[in-house]
């Protein structure tokens, strides 16, 4: 049965599946794009810059060339007209790799050896010999030369801003005045950064660990020149993402090149190093928060401000001003946000890149206005909570904010804490709770799918979606046997491959919500194929009923007095074979040509924070205790309670590893992960994952999810909110403010290391 | 170089560079892609095989000093049809979410089972913090690895 | 990585006859010298990979086990076999039981997949972290390229290190079970082109001083067959303390390896070695001469402390490494002297 919204009433959406996919990764069958069989393959070895401002003066390639088993050396000189530069992250011009001599910063490809084996093509490449006319880089934030850019609103970006902030500010009985920064991070996707592409005649095709398998098509396709049709790209399996695969990127044009000099296939896995300059990363960046409210606790001035470092030619920004203006009720707001130009690649998506950052300076201010004000952070929360965007005015979709904190503060034991801060102790351990809100805008795209269901109750659906590990597949098949009357093993998924339906890329939270919900239309549209055919047959129990009545249940059509006729008998009314559909859903709100340009690979987004009809949010709560040795300061986080009310959950299974996946990176970027860079040369230093730092397994202890019951009938027809990237979204302040009430230590910059704290 | 190596009960005969990993030699020679590569450095995990017995790092052992000793890889763990009792656990617990580390976890995790290194869930915390899981599926994979001990009973092991 | 020759050596003498020609090819024995010895292979093959060791042949040496494979312990001390791998000497029961400090030195090392494959000749050889020396692209690395300058110095310098840093070199030590036998005055069995030899371990390692890229006083072939750990009063009560930002499978920011002797609360005998912010193994006779003597207290700790890190020299953002190095070891004296054994 399904109610007026069309959201499932019973059956399988819901209920916690193990994942379709699950024997295929235990058994090392899992395809992933490098793991591809090839005949007869050539590969390829990166040479990256090793300055980051200047041009490629000369290279001698003699002794690459004399490497026994290499083959050929692409640079600037041999290919650099063959392709057009991609675009970044924000569809807008980027920085350029060997399409000239210049070098925008360090790690940049400037030759690609490509040799019989794995072995010769490194060994070619460590013997190039690069000449290099150099300029002095600027670094970062207050490196000199620096080019800073105060962003501007226009059609897409706003500065949200509401009554008069200063003032406000100016007459707050309460104030917190503070500045917080936060690092470059890389995302560090345990597979490695690959691409194969192999020829055939005029069809090209790409095997590249991509979360967007339509804009890395069209992508490349308008690089090169060639005709759309040419192209595909195949990406069955994606070794995590985060965002690292979510934009084109500068490699595969090369790689496609390469393959088509040599005839063969080419097949590029670049280093670990090379994926900290080759592909993208959160930028670091830097807050000046301003909040006054009353002595009884209302916000009554909200200023943030963020600068954001960028390459040279890209504004690439995340503004999560977006985001944090509309947390809290507040009647006077202001939010600005700056790009600091450098000699640096441009920064990309990465997991909740507006929110992670920007919320950590939110969050981490609504807890010192807590201590401030001598009130509970929780109870500052709530009086500060709002069903209504504060910026905008509209409603919120739903906000179940509250009801998290109340849910997770339970679970953890928030009673328990004595608010002074470095009142708690165990043993040599100085014992801290912080908590902060979580929160995600709900995203939706518009989706195509292909659906075909036998007499016998086998489907099978077709999509270009992409699984990182958000468990992709199984989402579709529960969807598919849910609406379908089946069971989820009766359900084919396809999708890692371009020639199948577009999808939107993966990011944003938005997979389970553009994927799921198409998914469903194109069930719809067989059960009313069925349907029709079953109320227009004399014969049939069924003739003469309404066909919306009819539902698919058990293999069976059911009518609404509980009649039922096997799907077999209904479904050989309409077709001998299997019933087709082809459907494309495109959310209300979006363009008229979103359909168009997703065949393009340019899905735009409905954007939870931007809808014409409400506000659409997911929120949450989150809980941490910090551990700091009394001594030696080390930082432990052994545990952690997080609620979340993101509606619909599809396989609470997956959805509970993704959003305890969600904290862990919480874990990681508030105590662990930092790009270290030189000053001097703006190269980053500590490229691997020995130095760059990531949680181990030692490093967690409980990370306890709760799920929040929540109907949502505005956000999508389904009900679905996203998950993916909330769950990190909290870390970072609820950390902090651990620390600081394990140590009275208040440390506004990220990550929070044992140095901060002696 | 002539060699042979013996992986999952079989022997390869291949010739190969000096310079092939172990790591290498599975994915790129023998076609045996399930050990994965996320640094070649030594430094993630996601490569650990077996070798005599013993869970290695193949990214970081040349294929040349493996010969004569057994290799077993994540593509010898199950029996036929039947999945070895560490990758049941895997798939009921839900840890792993992307997969790309799991042949290394799960190498890794049967390893750690016969060291006698799960006797409590901070043992096995430690002993698998040489496998990275970017994902974060930490605490079920803790979780597989408890339910699955003592399942691993000696029939279903391969020597 | 560079094509090479490699050579598998059945036993001893086969490794022997390899290193011969391999002090024939080197004047000395420096970081990038062309033949090299292969036992786990942990820190050779990740360097060759990165185009920083460039060895024209590689000597296997893992036949060797079965001479220098060995765990012996017997009333005069320890004998630990070079080729005994990191996993098994931490796993064994004498080492468990008799010198704690070395068992954690080595389980808190590396991974198990590391330390199955490391031996423990290799480990105490293990090269710096330093990404200045990892990295080829980098030009000025004195260890890497003699006389080519130090990019570490001015640069993060979070990881580097703070005792017997020069102005040429300021790269740390990585390595923890060289804390162990530093403080435990080890020494170390050597055999080479010139005969066996046996030193001190605390000899085995050079300071950077002037010539940073010569690491160790091992000769152009030589070959560390074993370490000798002497019986003393001090070794049960011992104990090694990593500090780091991880819980576990990190290199350590900061480390102490103590032992100590006491009576009645006063100490006869202090052995201590720190790690994580030093240029070579470094025992601290100046912290030990400290204690001598003193009951065990947070006060004599301190002193110890204050005169172990007396000559450190900070450059940037490691100007936190002495308190923390201090810390560490005053909490790891007072653990020492808690342990109940």
């Amino acid at each position: 049965m399904a109610d007026d919204a069309g959201r499932p009433t019973g059956g399988l959406i819901g209920q916690p599946h193990v994942r379709i996919d699950g024997r295929l990764k235990v058994t090392g069958q899992a395809r992933y794009p490098a793991d591809e069989p090839l005949a007869n393959p050539a590969y390829a070895y990166l040479v990256i810059s090793a300055i980051s401002r200047g041009r490629v003066a000369g290279m001698d390639l003699a002794a690459t060339k004399a490497t026994p088993g290499v083959i050929d050396v692409l640079t600037h000189e041999n290919v650099g007209q063959e392709v057009k530069p991609p675009m970044g992250p924000d569809g807008k011009p980027t920085t350029t790799t060997l399409e000239s001599d210049q070098i925008w910063h360090d790690g940049q490809i400037i030759a690609v050896v490509l040799a019989e084996t794995y072995e010769a093509a490194r060994e070619g490449a460590y013997k190039v010999v690069v000449r290099y006319a150099a300029e002095a880089p600027s670094a970062t934030f207050d490196s000199p030369g620096v080019e800073v850019e105060p962003l501007k609103a226009n059609e897409t970006r706003h500065d949200p801003a509401k009554g008069d902030a200063a003032a406000a500010f100016a007459a707050a009985p309460v104030k917190i005045d503070a500045r917080y920064d936060t690092p470059i991070q890389h995302h560090n996707p345990l597979e490695l950064f690959s691409t194969t592409c192999v020829w055939e005649g005029p069809k090209l095709t790409i095997h590249e660990g991509t979360q967007n398998l339509y804009w890395l098509k069209g992508s490349v396709a308008g690089q090169l020149g060639l005709d759309l049709a040419d192209v595909r790209t195949i990406s069955r399996f994606v070794g995590g993402g985060f965002g690292s695969k979510g934009a084109p990127t500068s490699r595969t044009a090369w790689i496609a090149v390469a393959a088509r000099r040599l005839k063969r296939p080419v097949k590029l896995v670049t280093t670990r190093d090379q994926g900290f300059t080759i592909a993208t990363h959160r930028a670091e960046t830097r807050h000046h928060l301003q909040l006054g409210a009353t002595p009884d606790g209302r916000l009554t001035a909200l200023v943030h401000e963020g600068w954001e470092v960028s390459s040279r030619p890209s504004s690439y920004n995340v503004s999560g001003t977006a985001t944090t203006a509309r947390m809290y009720a507040c009647p006077n707001i202001a939010t600005k946000v700056t790009v600091v130009h450098a000699d640096r690649n441009t920064p990309g998506f990465m997991r909740a890149p507006p929110d992670t950052p920007y919320m950590f300076a939110l969050e981490c201010g609504m807890d010192e206005l807590a201590y401030a004000l001598g009130k509970d952070p929780i109870e500052l929360r709530r009086i500060n909570d709002t069903q209504t965007d504060p910026v905008s005015g509209k409603p919120y979709s739903s906000r179940s904010l509250m009801k998290c904190f109340d849910a997770a503060a339970g679970k953890f034991g928030w009673a328990k804490r004595d608010p002074k801060p470095g009142s708690m102790r165990d043993g040599d351990w100085l014992v801290g709770y912080g908590c902060a809100t979580a929160c995600y805008p709900c995203n939706i795209g518009p989706a195509a799918a292909r659906l075909s269901l036998t007499p016998k109750g086998k489907a099978t659906i077709q999509l270009a979606g992409h699984e990182l590990g958000t468990g992709a597949y199984t989402l579709l098949a529960i969807v598919v046997a849910d609406r379908l009357g089946l069971q989820v093993d009766d359900v084919q998924v396809m999708m890692g491959d371009s020639d199948l339906p577009p999808v939107p890329g993966a990011g944003g939270s938005n997979n389970a919500a553009s994927t799921s919900n198409v998914a469903a239309k194109a069930c719809e549209a067989i059960r009313q194929r069925l349907a029709m055919a079953a109320v227009r047959t004399n014969a049939g129990i069924f003739a003469g009923v309404d066909p919306a009545t009819l539902t698919l249940v058990n293999r069976a059509l059911v009518g609404p007095d509980g009649r039922s006729e096997p799907l077999e008998t209904a479904a050989s009314r309409v077709s001998p074979g299997a019933i087709e559909a082809h459907v494309e859903n495109v959310p209300q709100g979006l363009p008229p040509d979103a359909a168009a340009a997703l065949y393009h690979g340019r899905a735009s987004l409905l954007r939870g924070q931007s809808r014409e009809d409400v506000t659409a949010f997911a929120f949450g709560a989150q809980f941490v205790e910090i551990r700091v040795h009394r001594r030696t300061c080390e930082i432990r986080a052994p545990r952690a309670v997080a609620a979340f009310a993101s509606g619909t959950i599809v396989n609470p299974l997956a959805a509970h590893s993704q959003y305890q996946g969600g904290a862990i990176w919480g874990i990681g970027s508030a105590l662990h992960e930092q790009t270290e860079i030189d000053l001097r040369t703006a190269r980053y230093v500590n490229h691997n994952i020995a130095d760059y730092l990531v949680p181990v397994n030692a490093d967690i202890g409980e990370v306890d999810v709760i799920f929040v019951p929540e109907e949502d009938h505005e956000v999508n027809p389904l009900g679905v909110k996203g998950i993916g990237e909330i769950g990190i979204v909290g870390m970072n302040a609820a950390i902090a403010n651990a620390v600081f009430h394990a140590t009275g230590r208040r440390i506004r910059k990220l990550p929070i290391r044992i140095e901060d704290l002696l | 170089m002539e060699m042979t190596l013996n992986v999952n009960g079989r022997d390869h005969r291949l010739s190969l560079d000096s310079r092939t990993t172990l790591l290498d030699a599975l994915r790129e020679h023998i076609g045996l892609t399930g050990s994965k590569k996320g640094c070649d450095q030594g430094q993630c995990g996601a490569c650990t095989v077996h070798l005599a017995g013993r869970r290695v790092l193949s990214c970081l052992t040349l294929a040349a000093a493996v010969q004569g000793r057994a290799v077993t890889t994540v593509e010898g763990l199950a029996q036929g049809e039947n999945l070895h009792p560490m990758q049941a656990a895997f798939i009921a617990h839900d840890a792993f979410q992307c997969g790309y580390c799991t042949p290394g976890q799960l190498m890794s995790a049967v390893a750690c089972v016969r060291e006698g290194h799960a006797a409590s869930d901070e043992a096995i915390r430690e002993y698998m913090s040489g496998n990275l899981c970017r994902c974060g599926a930490y605490p079920k994979i803790v979780a597989a690895i408890r339910e699955a001990a003592p399942q691993m009973a000696p029939k279903m092991e391969r020597a | 990585m560079r094509p090479f020759r490699y050579e598998h050596a059945a036993d001893r003498e086969a490794a022997l006859q390899a290193g011969r020609s391999a002090a024939a090819a080197a004047g000395e024995a420096h970081v990038r010298a062309p033949v090299q010895y292969l036992a786990g292979g942990t820190t050779l093959i990740d360097l060759m990979k990165l185009d920083v060791m460039r060895p024209e042949v590689v000597v296997d040496i893992n036949g060797l086990a079965r001479q220098h494979g060995e765990i012996r312990s017997g009333p005069d001390g320890l004998q630990l076999g070079a080729l005994v791998r990191m996993a098994d000497a931490a796993e064994h029961p004498a080492v468990r039981r008799d010198y704690p400090v070395i068992a954690q030195s080595l389980e808190l090392a590396a991974s198990q997949q590391l330390r199955n494959m490391a031996s423990l000749g290799g480990n105490v050889l293990q090269r710096t972290r330093c990404n200045y020396f990892r990295d080829v692209t980098w030009a000025a690395c004195n260890k890497r390229a003699p006389g080519s300058g130090c990019a570490a110095i001015g640069g993060p310098d979070r990881g580097m290190a703070v005792l017997g840093v020069s102005e040429h070199c300021i790269a740390n030590y990585p390595g923890d079970f060289a804390g162990a036998l530093a403080a435990l005055g080890a020494t170390v069995d050597i055999e080479g082109p010139g005969g066996r030899r046996v030193i001190p371990f605390e000899e085995l390692h050079r300071l950077p001083g002037d010539t940073p890229h010569i690491e160790t006083n091992l000769a152009p072939g030589e070959l560390i067959t074993g370490f000798s750990v002497p019986a003393g009063p001090w070794t049960r009560r011992s104990l090694y303390l990593k500090i780091r930002d991880r819980q576990s499978y990190e290199f350590a920011i900061a480390s102490a390896a103590v032992a100590l002797d006491l009576d009645a609360g006063v100490v006869r005998e202090a052995r201590v070695a720190l790690g994580g912010m030093v240029a070579k193994p470094w025992r601290s006779h100046e912290a030990e001469a400290a204690l001598r003597g003193h009951p065990l207290t947070e006060g004599s700790a301190q002193a110890a402390a204050a005169a172990a890190f007396a000559q450190a020299v900070v450059h940037g953002e490691d100007r936190f490494k002495p308190e923390l190095g201090r810390r560490t070891l005053v909490r790891a004296l007072l653990q020492c002297a808690a342990m109940e054994i």
